[in-house]
């Protein structure tokens, strides 16, 4: 028998053995490890408080009404001398409200019958013990747990309660009856004001989130939509001088367009009206304004690609941008101003609206300016060098690849180590970040040294698999030098910020800390060889790496849940909906970013070549052939976000997030199960009604 | 570039405008798409690249405005090296080069005008295309160009809710856009009833005839390849297996190009 199988057979056979014993021994575990016991579901005393929990959460405290009452009250003996005489009931003559006790005289612990006439028929009542001082308790009639009991149709009720514990028996005490009723039509209960209000700060909180995230998700989108990142890439020369200008533009651009923005707020905010400077700025601005009216004409017909031809659109560029900021500062300015007017009634709330506008332009416009600034000047800078660099050939080719590639790896290894002064753990990226390196240019060097094809399908088998391991040997290299160099046990173990000492190379001492330093000049040198071997003609994919970039970054925010990201915030900002925005905002943009980019991915390409083939940029191609294609899936998926979001938003809450979780905690811990029922109901309500409203709309837009 | 060409000087035989030097083109894949292709255009001259499917077709015409990057040899259009151009200097040569496709590839989406402004690209700021933005001289050169290919009236329509010959001409219209001194067609009226794969070749060969535009167009059938080009380039297996006027293809040439196995099918 078991000659005739084939080992195949046999193979697959133990696979599903060994697969068979393995789950045995996981689900063991995994019941162990979770404390699944179903006794514990059994247990009397659990079994009644989750049975009175349910029965609260589910009599959710809605609704209010205004009632009546009435009271009747009768003396209690305590002390007695003909002990035991029990006296005989008899029915009150009159038709008022009554209480009549069985017993004459009693003890605490004795079980009486209390007797109540001339109550308003079917009427839920209670009884209280009321002694001298007034404290009164509540009596729980035998046998039940509810101290509720209802008044027969008659007016009539007998119930048995226990006598209390009493102190001071020589004055008199009293056992109360109550009888309520609700009068008028019910009302909306304190609980449910409250509860609609924090679930209108849900929906808004949930709002201001989605918000926030979509146009930061928008931008990242096209960076990590691997269709139209894969046909960036750029000459090795173009990238080194792009990557080093980026700070220098950074600087510059706050420097320039940080200063003419927040010329632009100070002047929309009516702060500058107060310095003499007013009568200059106008003036001043609107001859701005018109000479780029005027060189945008022109710059429609500039053609060629002469130097002063660019430089000429690239001044006209600069002052354009200039002008988009300086409005936008304006715009951010008057928003402050008519906050300031709109301060009070109705408008108050658009004033503190326009107000917070005004502060968020007001706060980010530098950088803002450096962002622009940098993108703008390392780009133009690129492109301006190719014409320079085209022409080296050979040797000098490489020279400047490696001059060039040095000083990028060393600004690259520079802003990541500035970035790991700033917590211990970053300072794990340093490392990372030159083993990076070293992997790639280890793999360089194995394609200089033996020849490797630069084209995919001419690499054999075996040179591929050469040029895996010298990457990982030179990152796992890299690594290790980077680590003890930079002193990475510091960091990791002792969770200290690197030393602050000074930087010495050859005894000179550089104005930069030697953790910087010495990553600078690791970076420069990786970077260098790598430039030295590749010149400044080789065409590097740029686009893939920044779609890997982004979609790591992505991924990473991605796996962070909001409700821990709610728990950082709330130290940050403090408790409140604030703090649930941004986690929910910065969840949302993950979130938002890796569901656009994969829309973007599906477009169809064909228009996209169709636009490019015109000439047209990057940028206008992106504008022109991607964004109306889509527009529809991108509001698809923002409002379903939304919907996530304002599921999320209930219960951000509970780390102090602000919004409807908030007080559904609170009532949660207060025991007060029949509120949190509310809250719980108009969770539910909110959150399907939307699903249901958002489900409808994606439908007809899709 | 209007139709009358200067008098050439008597050395010169005639002026190329599209020179194709031993273009290769392999595929990451290795797929050898082109195989040392040569060959020049005239100024004015409507060529017809026929071939079955996966001959190269329209590898060779992608690679000529660089959607695809050559691996090897070189084009030259008036005496520029296409190859060897950066990002700037192909834009502007492309904003010269039209081209239309067999699915058309108009922004589905975007209005008719929207796509015929398109093709003003490479002529606009792009700062001013951020805010959707273009001169009252394009809009009104967009609205000719409509007029010009018949469709003035389709406008304001979204290019979805035209008929395939229409998008065509929409396509047609955008290229014009471009000003274009070359005019590259791939399979432009492969997804076509016979009746309006006429009518868009006509327009073709008007752009041709009218404004002395070069046309390479590729084509699944001979016979509209003999009603329209001045001359044919067969390709096989990315090598050029005939490059003459469509007359000299006669039966036994017709098997070499299309397989012993071909028939010939007329498309009226
Ligand atoms: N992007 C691509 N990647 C790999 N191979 C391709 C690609 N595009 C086309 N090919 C191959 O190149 C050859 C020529 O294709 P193509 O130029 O599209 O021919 P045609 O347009 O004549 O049908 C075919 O064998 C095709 O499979
Ligand atoms: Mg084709």
């Amino acid at each position: 028998m078991w000659g005739s199988r084939s080992p195949e057979t046999a193979r697959r056979n133990l696979l599903i053995v060994i697969g068979i014993a393995i789950a045995i021994v996981i689900y063991s575990f995994g019941i162990d490890q979770t404390d699944i016991d179903l006794r514990e579901t059994q247990d009397e005393t659990r079994q009644t408080s989750v049975t009175r929990a349910l029965r609260e959460l589910l009599s959710p405290d809605i609704f209010d009404q205004d009632s009546e009452s009435q009271f009747a009250a009768v003396s209690m003996q305590l002390r007695c001398e003909d002990d035991g005489a029990a006296s005989e009931i008899t029915a009150p003559s009159g038709s008022e409200p009554t209480v009549v006790v069985v017993t004459g005289c009693v003890s605490s612990g004795d079980v009486i019958t209390v007797e109540g006439f001339n109550f308003r028929p079917n009427t839920p009542a209670v009884l209280r013990w009321i002694p001298p001082n007034g404290e009164s308790r509540p009596l729980t009639p035998v046998g039940t747990t509810d101290i509720v009991f209802d008044v027969d149709s008659d007016g009539h009720f007998a119930t048995q309660v226990t006598v209390p514990r009493i102190r001071g028996e020589d004055e008199a005490h009293q056992i109360q009856a109550e009888a309520r009723w609700g009068v008028g039509l019910p009302f909306a209960s304190d609980t449910t004001h409250l509860v609609i209000e924090k679930m209108i700060e849900t929906v808004l909180t949930a709002l201001m989130a989605t918000t926030l995230a979509i146009p930061i998700a928008f931008a990242i989108s096209f960076l990590a939509a691997r269709n139209l990142m894969k046909q960036v890439s750029v000459p090795a020369g173009n990238v080194f001088v792009g990557v080093i200008l980026l700070p220098v533009g950074w600087i510059l651009g706050t420097m320039l367009y940080g200063a003419v923005g927040q010329f632009g707020v100070e002047l929309g905010s009516g702060e500058l009206f107060n310095g003499a400077t007013a009568e200059a700025a106008a003036p001043a601005v609107l001859l701005l304004l018109a000479s780029v009216a005027g060189g945008v004409k022109r710059r429609q017909n500039v053609a060629g690609t002469g130097i002063s031809v660019r430089l000429r659109v690239f001044g006209l560029n600069v002052l354009m941008v200039a002008v988009g900021i300086f409005v936008f500062g304006v715009l951010g300015g008057l928003a402050l101003t008519a906050s300031e007017v709109l301060d009070s009634g109705f408008l108050a709330t658009f004033g503190n609206a326009l107000g917070t506008i005004g502060d968020i332009i007001e706060l980010t416009i530098v950088g803002v300016g450096g962002l622009v600034g940098a993108v703008m000047l390392s780009s133009f800078s690129a492109n301006l060098v190719q014409h320079t660099l085209k022409d080296l050939r050979g040797i000098e080719s490489h020279v400047a690849g490696f001059v060039l590639g040095g000083v990028m790896g060393a600004v690259i290894l520079g802003l990541v180590a500035l970035f790991g002064t700033q917590g211990a753990l970053l300072g794990l990226f340093a490392p990372v970040v030159t083993a990076i390196l070293g992997a790639q240019a280890a793999a360089a060097l194995y394609t200089y040294v033996f020849n490797v094809d630069k084209r995919a399908f001419n690499v054999t088998k075996t040179q591929a698999t050469g040029r895996l391991i010298a990457s990982i040997v030179g990152a796992v290299i890299m690594f290790v030098i980077a680590a003890e160099m930079l002193d990475l046990s510091r960091a990791l173990v002792q969770g200290r910020l690197p030393a602050e000492d000074t930087f010495r190379f050859f005894g000179v001492a550089f104005p930069v800390r030697s953790f910087i330093g010495k990553a600078m000049l690791m970076g420069a040198i990786l970077s260098g060889i790598m430039g030295a071997l590749s010149g400044v003609h080789e065409s590097i994919p740029v686009g893939m790496t920044i779609y890997n970039g982004s979609r790591t970054i992505l991924n990473a925010m991605r796996s962070i849940e909001p409700l821990i990201m709610g728990i950082v915030f709330v130290i940050w900002v403090g408790v409140g909906p604030f703090a649930g925005v941004l986690a929910l905002g910065l969840h949302s943009i993950a979130a938002l970013g890796k569901l656009y980019s994969e829309q973007i991915e599906n477009i169809d390409n064909g228009p996209l070549e169709a636009i490019q083939s015109t000439g047209a940029t990057r940028l206008q191609t992106i504008i022109y052939g991607v964004v109306p294609q889509i527009i529809p899936p991108y509001i698809a998926f923002t409002l379903y976000r939304w919907d996530i979001n304002v599921r999320m938003s209930t219960i951000i809450g509970f780390v102090g997030g602000g919004g409807i979780g908030f007080i559904l905690q609170q009532q949660i811990n207060l025991l007060q199960y029949r509120d949190a029922g509310v809250a719980m109901l108009a969770i539910a309500i909110v959150v399907s009604v939307l699903d249901y409203m958002s489900a409808t709309i994606r439908e007809r837009i899709i | 570039m209007a139709g009358v060409t200067p008098p050439l000087p008597s050395f010169v035989c005639e002026r190329f405008m599209l020179k194709i030097e031993h273009l290769t083109k392999i595929y990451d894949n290795g797929v050898k798409a082109l195989d040392d292709v040569s060959f020049e255009v005239p100024d004015g001259q409507f060529v017809a690249i026929i071939g079955l499917s996966g001959s190269g077709k329209s590898t060779l015409l992608r690679c000529i405005n660089r959607l695809i990057e050559p691996t090897d040899g070189r084009i030259l259009w008036n005496d520029i090296d296409i190859t060897s151009a950066n990002d700037e200097e192909l834009r502007l040569i492309r904003r010269r080069i039209g081209m239309i496709f067999q699915q058309f590839n108009l922004v589905k989406r975007s209005k008719v005008i929207t796509n015929v402004l398109a093709g003003r690209l490479g002529y606009t700021n792009q700062f001013m295309s951020f805010i959707n933005h273009f001169s009252k001289e394009d809009y009104e050169d967009a609205l000719a160009k409509l007029e010009r290919v018949g469709i003035a009236d389709k406008a304001d329509n979204r290019a979805d809710e035209l008929s395939g010959g229409q998008q065509q001409r929409v396509g047609i219209a955008r290229a014009l856009m471009q000003d274009p001194e070359l005019m590259l067609a791939d399979e432009p009226v492969a997804s076509l009833d016979p009746a309006t794969s006429h009518s868009v070749m006509k327009y073709l060969e008007l752009l041709n005839k009218e404004d002395g535009i070069s046309i390479l167009c590729s084509l699944h059938f001979l016979s509209l390849a003999r009603t329209y080009s001045d001359r044919v380039i067969a390709l096989k297996d990315g090598r050029i297996e005939f490059d003459g006027p469509a007359q000299d293809i006669d039966e036994v040439r017709f098997k070499e190009i299309y397989g012993e196995d071909a028939v010939r099918v007329e498309i009226e």
